[in-house]
């Protein structure tokens, strides 16, 4: 059993990591932390949790020292707070992009400002079990990539480790649903902007194309959409080929790289309404689907990926790594297979 | 045992005879089997449209 603190516990990732959390059989929440909603109840901002706990939001500077801290706060927020966390000694689990990149000359870059803690950039340990999994089993500071992120690094590093890329740029095209943006995602998030939506939010420049190229080593064009859903990010990514390359070729690539893997799946079907990765039906779920075709026309692959931008690409993947972490059976908490119709 | 000629994926013999169809695991596609001692699969023909009318 593992007592934990929630850093950040009132945004949308915070709400799904307390969802994950309160019935997870290893965990017992010890304080929850929100500076905009200290005292209130947790039903209060997720009210799918009323009567779920009897916990309230403390403010952050009443946080106590715990086995285990996600930090689910705005990026650039934990970045000088987490050396304290780390020396009570115990598993910090950060959901921000705060420390995901390696290289401290990159944060000016994508997030305007300088990284305070460089020396921990090392250390960090990114939160894909599917790249990391022995280092993730010793992390003292995992960062969980983003959403979008997570989607195409799983559908083009198997390419990748195969040599199937040519030297051109891969394009990804991503498309999201309104919670990627967070709870206080201002004039974009209302109603009326924000219904009906195929907005080109980010045609260059996404800082997700940071973590992207980092663990792909491959040059990204990355363009980012708005689409018209609440949970939800796909991305299609548009890979050039080193050399002409059959369908069967990529099933045992994508299979000898994720034929183990308890929530990535291969879904490339040949018949029906979902023969391609849908992030509709994985609402909920900690899944990542991957697809792909062959377009032999123009000498590329399309690898898509689609997942729930809350789960695996935030919460989800927070708990796998905290039960891979601790030694726990890495789909505790995880078990939802999603709803269909939905 | 035998593979999917579609994607490889392993397709294993489960007292199935000749004739029956039956969904590759992983790409879904509808094969038929053409032999069991080996076993052997083909993709089983789509329905026509054309009924020779």
């Amino acid at each position: 059993m593992k007592e934990v603190a929630v850093v950040g516990g009132s945004g949308f990732v915070g709400g799904e990591l307390l969802r994950l959390l309160l019935r997870h059989p290893e965990v017992r929440i010890t304080q929850v932390t929100s500076d905009s909603m200290a005292g209130r109840s947790i039903g209060r901002s997720h009210p799918n949790l009323r009567k779920a706990t009897d916990l309230t939001y403390i403010r952050h500077s009443a946080l106590t020292p715990a086995d285990v801290t996600f930090v689910a706060t705005p990026h650039g927020e934990s970045m000088s707070r987490t050396p304290e966390l780390l020396a009570s000694g115990g598993t910090v689990i950060d959901l921000s992009a705060d420390f995901r990149l390696r290289d401290p000359a990159l944060y000016p870059k994508y997030y305007h400002a300088a990284h305070p803690h460089p020396e921990l950039l090392g250390e960090s340990v990114l939160g894909l079990p599917e790249l990391y999994r022995e280092r993730l089993r010793a992390a003292r500071l995992i960062a969980v990539p983003g959403c979008i992120a997570t989607a195409a690094i799983l559908a083009l590093r198997p390419l990748v480790d195969a040599h199937l890329l040519g030297p051109s740029p891969v394009v990804v095209d991503s498309k999201s649903g309104s919670s990627a943006s967070g709870r206080d995602s201002g004039p974009a998030g209302l109603h009326a902007e924000r219904a009906g939506v195929m907005r080109a939010y980010a045609p260059e420049g996404h800082r997700h194309t940071a973590e992207i190229e980092q663990e792909t080593g491959s040059r990204i064009a990355l363009t980012c959409h708005a689409v018209e859903a609440v949970r939800g990010v796909l991305a299609t990514c548009h890979a050039f080929l080193a050399r002409p390359v059959e369908e069967k070729e990529l099933w045992r690539t994508y299979r000898s790289a994720y034929g183990s893997e308890p929530f990535v799946r291969i879904v490339h079907e040949s018949d029906g309404l979902y023969r391609e990765p849908e992030p509709k039906i994985l609402a909920g779920t900690n899944y990542c689907d991957i697809g792909f075709a062959v377009d032999r026309h123009a000498e590329r692959v399309v690898a898509l990926a689609a997942l729930d931008n809350l789960m695996k690409g935030a919460a989800g993947g927070a708990v796998q790594c905290f039960n891979v972490r601790h030694g726990f059976p890495e789909t505790t908490a995880l078990e939802f297979l999603g709803l269909h119709p939905i | 045992m035998t593979q999917c000629p579609e994607c490889e994926a392993t397709v294993e013999n489960r007292a199935m005879v000749i004739g029956e169809i039956f969904p590759c695991r992983d790409c879904g596609t509808e094969l038929e089997v053409t032999g069991n001692e080996p076993l052997a699969v083909m993709p089983a023909p789509k329905e026509a449209e054309d009924w020779g009318e």
